[in-house]
């Protein structure tokens, strides 16, 4: 069984007054394996970020269900939910959203903390973690005091420190340099191959070309997908150049 | 540009801003209504038709400047803060093509527009209130009440002028913000990260330190008239303290949690502990303030709602009889003994011859010197006051205004009649007493006098009790056998002035089975006796009261005192109010996206909820529990300067006290319930 199956997923957007409706997600139909790293591209408009929000239980679907690991999002109470999407999904954000009232540290912690974890448990994983994603030295840092890539960098952190089934990443390279985007593109790809499930939303064709998948996205509905199989990053970037492309000139599945 | 597009303009931003401009201007109308109220009272004819208002009226004029002055830094505070949110507003204006005239003119109309809608409404409601405030004050005044109906113009063109003058003065703070800030600064003002604040211990353990000296200095104070100059200092100190602690112990408080991981890493403490570590250096002056204003009102409330209150036992302790009478000289001589019976026995006469019986009199004559107490021996060779004015600083420290003692010599006869005891003494014996804290064993040393004490006494017995009226000082009453053998010895002690130390006095009071009004003839017809006979004498500080008239100042006094620390209090108790809500409401709209990321994260609606609950109830209860901790360390000196007005008791000040906290504390609970709900609602 997949890690995440999405069927029949359908978002349609009700204006307050009147009866205009918008419909974000038409049809949406995809799974991830575990261990995958999957990137969904798409232009502005095109849903994904709509999609995103409902993978990651911020938004509730208004047909369809979504699987992960055999459990279904659209059950789970009200209640639980933010309980859910603490225990199973790590966030990264375009805009980092780091607390500036915490250091960096604490920041990494905060899940853990709203989870009820003993501090000891917290810091034996991030003493594990801290050196991989090279961290160690502005953790007692507060985030105005830092880049944006080291900002990222805790971000990425705080997402994985809870051991989450999935990584959901929207547009991690969104905010960065293009210096600091190779690097953050380099962690991902790194803790990708330590068995980590990446699922990142993008419109930068570069960042997609590191993943091992591309979906692609328009109007709603998945269009396309490409899988990179044994090319390098430079032939994928390249593959995903000529499927832009064709999107771009309104050409047909 | 049309004419009308600067004020429409400023319609609509401040609308937009209805959040923060409504209970700006409903504060300002309710402080315009208010100075209206008291500065009518305080100057109209309105009080002036009956005697002896005098002490009330000018206890409003002071309270008409205090207002003008706190409402002008109030609404100062207010108004900036205020200003500070549309920062980001005006940068945008400036962006599509205003300039800084255009912006001033936005500026311009919308302080008009505050301005002229505060100051109207505020003298209608002004007016509506001066009515019921009046009455209110007749009535705490003992007046009759008056239907008339009066609109005094002096009061509201001064209103108008004075409140004119504020917000001009606000308008021009206003633009100089505007002014002094580039356009891209205006567009980012509230992106602009601060840092968290680093603990500071110096300054948070200088501040503790302030706060304990502060404390301890006015607890030590025994006599609070002597020690004005120290319970200053106290005050002064207790006030900086109680900033520091605010601003810099507050954080230290939290990375001190912070520290102790235990603590710290718990659902409930990790989001606030973090946040009003943030928060407290900005919050802890606006905290302090409200710290400071809240004990102002408290001290306020319960002192002069104690007077009040005991106004009647008040009166009675100061003025036992219907008519009291006292004459006092230096010194003692064996002529003023037969000065006064000649004097008693004319008072006595007139009295009959007014048709009244004499009942219930008491008569005593005393004298007292005063020293410093030290080692078990009163010295009368240092003058305390003295020396305190020559070096207050350096006596704080060294000088122990308990040991500051008076002793009153009793004649034996005296004390045998006044409380119906029985006593015999020997040659050298006395009967002591001691009214405060003081500690002696079986022999007194007075000045050069050695004497046996031969039994304690009870100061309290009977009509003694009067002779220990409205003291302030340590007290020792001193019962001889031989009194003016005894104190003619002390004729010798001269003060620092040179004068003679010892003070000779004697008391007449007694009732009478008259009505009122003619108590009041019989006592002046007595007083223009006294007076003649015994200023001719060079007798002093000769004295004929009436309790029937000192009623009438006493009720006006502490009625005017009342309602004037009613009116203040509320006024404080809106302004602190409104600073608690500016601050929680900017706040939210600054945690809105704080707790957007803190739920993307996982955070729960319950945890967001406690974590505000816990948040505002520490902002809530953290002025409230100092202030009532600076009103328990005041309390005592309150009680010893009531003393004064001759109230003398502790527990209806207690229970003042207790009510005054309780009524603030309910006010403040609705204040804070309303406040949260805001809150919450802006963040979720």
């Amino acid at each position: 069984m997949s890690l995440l199956e999405v069927t029949g997923l359908k978002k349609i957007y009700k204006a307050r007054l009147g009866g205009t409706s918008v419909e974000a997600l038409k049809n949406v139909n995809f799974s991830v394996e575990k261990g995958e790293y999957v990137a969904i591209m798409g232009e502005s408009g095109s849903g994904k970020t709509t999609l995103l929000n409902i993978l990651a239980a911020l938004d509730r679907a208004t047909e369809g269900t979504v699987l992960l690991d055999g459990m279904n999002l659209s059950t789970i109470k009200d209640s639980a939910i933010a309980m859910f999407r603490r225990d199973n999904l790590g966030y990264v954000f375009q805009e980092f959203n780091l607390l500036d009232t915490f250091t960096v540290e604490d920041n990494i912690y905060l899940p853990l903390v709203l989870a009820g974890r003993r501090h000891a448990d917290m810091k034996a994983r991030l003493d594990k973690l801290a050196p991989a994603l090279g961290i160690t030295e502005i953790l007692k840092k507060y985030p105005y005091e830092i880049s944006g890539g080291q900002k990222q960098r805790a971000a990425v952190a705080r997402a994985l420190i809870t051991d989450p089934k999935i990584v959901l990443a929207d547009e991690p390279t969104g905010a960065l340099d293009s210096k600091s985007s190779d690097e953050l593109l380099a962690l991902f790809k790194q803790i990708n191959q330590l068995g980590q499930t990446v699922l990142m939303v993008t419109h930068s064709t570069k960042a997609a070309s590191n993943a091992s998948r591309v979906l692609f996205i328009k109007d709603g509905v998945i269009f396309h997908q490409i899988y990179k199989g044994n090319c390098t990053d430079q032939q994928m970037y390249q593959k995903i150049s000529d499927t832009l492309n064709l999107l771009a000139q309104g050409g047909e599945q | 540009m049309k004419i009308g597009f600067y004020p429409k303009m400023a319609v609509s931003g401040m609308r937009k801003n209805g959040r923060l401009y409504l209970p700006y201007i409903i504060a300002c109308i309710l402080m315009v209504a208010v100075f209206y109220i008291m500065h009518l009272l305080g100057y109209s004819k309105m009080l002036e038709n009956f005697a002896g208002a005098g002490t009330a009226r000018d206890m409003l004029k002071l309270g008409t400047n205090i207002m003008a002055i706190f409402g002008t830094i109030f609404l100062f505070y207010t108004q900036s803060t205020l200003i500070k949110g549309r920062l980001k507003e005006f940068g945008l204006y400036s962006v599509l093509g205003m300039n800084r005239k255009n912006l001033g003119k936005i500026i311009f109309f919308e302080s008009l527009i505050t301005g002229t809608i505060s100051i109207a409404c505020g003298l209608l409601i002004g007016i509506g209130l001066s009515k019921l405030a009046e009455l209110g004050f007749r009535k705490m005044i003992g007046l009759d009440s008056s239907y008339k109906f009066v609109i005094s113009m002096e009061s509201v063109f001064f209103t108008v002028g004075v409140y004119g003058f504020i917000f001009f003065l606000i308008f021009l703070n206003a633009v100089r913000q505007v002014r002094f800030s580039r356009t891209i600064n205006l567009i980012n003002s509230d992106k602009a990260g601060e840092k968290p604040p680093k603990a500071n211990w110096f300054i948070g353990i200088l501040g503790l330190v302030l706060l304990a000296c502060g404390y301890v200095l006015a607890l030590k104070i025994e006599q609070p008239l002597s020690a004005l100059l120290v319970f200053f200092a106290a005050v002064i100190l207790v006030i900086i303290g109680t900033y520091l602690v605010l601003i810099a112990g507050s954080v230290l408080l939290c990375r001190i949690l912070q520290k102790n991981k235990k603590y710290y890493y718990k659902t409930n403490h990790f989001v606030s502990v973090s946040s009003m570590a943030y928060r407290m250096k900005r919050n802890g002056a606006g905290l302090a303030s409200i710290c400071i204003l809240l004990t102002m009102i408290l001290v306020m409330l319960s002192s002069t709602s104690a007077l009040y209150v005991n106004k009647e036992e008040s009166l009675n302790n100061k003025y036992p009889r219907q008519i009291n009478i006292s004459a006092g000289n230096d010194g003692y001589s064996d002529s003023y003994g037969k000065e006064i019976e000649k004097v008693t026995e004319v008072i006595n006469k007139k009295t009959e011859e007014n048709g009244a019986k004499i009942t219930n009199s008491y008569i005593y004559t005393t004298c007292s010197v005063t020293g410093y107490f030290e080692n078990g021996k009163l010295r009368l060779d240092i003058d305390p006051v003295k020396m305190f004015e020559d070096n207050p600083l350096g006596n704080i420290t060294t000088f122990d205004y308990d040991k500051i003692v008076q002793v009153n010599f009793f004649d034996l006869d005296d004390y045998n009649r006044l409380t119906g005891n029985n006593e015999t003494l020997s040659s050298g014996e006395i009967l002591a007493g001691i009214e405060g804290k003081l500690q002696f064993g079986n022999e007194l040393i007075i000045g050069d006098e050695t004497f046996k004490v031969a039994k304690r006494i009870d100061t309290k017995q009977g009509d003694f009790k009067h002779t220990m009226n409205n003291l302030v000082v340590t007290t020792l009453v001193v019962v001889v056998d031989d009194f003016g053998e005894v104190t003619s010895r002390y004729n010798r002690y001269k003060d620092a002035t040179g004068d003679t130390m010892l003070v000779w006095e004697w008391h007449y009071a007694f009732d009478t089975e008259l009505d009122e009004n003619k108590q009041k003839d019989l006592n002046d017809l007595l007083r223009n006796y006294i007076r003649d006979e015994l200023y001719q004498q060079k007798f002093y500080a000769v004295r004929c009261e009436s309790r029937v008239e000192e009623r009438t100042d006493f009720v006006e006094t502490f009625g005017g005192l009342f309602f004037l620390g009613i009116l203040l209090s509320i006024i404080f108790l809106v302004s602190c109010v409104l600073i608690i809500y500016y601050k929680q409401i900017s706040e939210g709209f600054e945690d809105q996206s704080r707790f957007g990321i803190m739920q993307k994260v996982g955070m729960t609606r319950e945890n967001i909820k406690k974590s505000i609950n816990s948040q505002m109830l520490t902002v809530f209860l953290i002025p409230i529990v100092v202030a009532c901790m600076h009103l328990a360390a005041v309390l005592p000196i309150i009680h010893k300067l009531l003393k004064l007005f001759g109230h003398d008791n502790m527990p209806l000040l207690l229970i003042c006290a207790g009510v005054c906290a309780l009524i603030c504390g309910i006010f403040y609970a609705v204040i804070y319930k309303l406040t949260s709900n805001a809150y919450y609602e802006i963040v979720s």
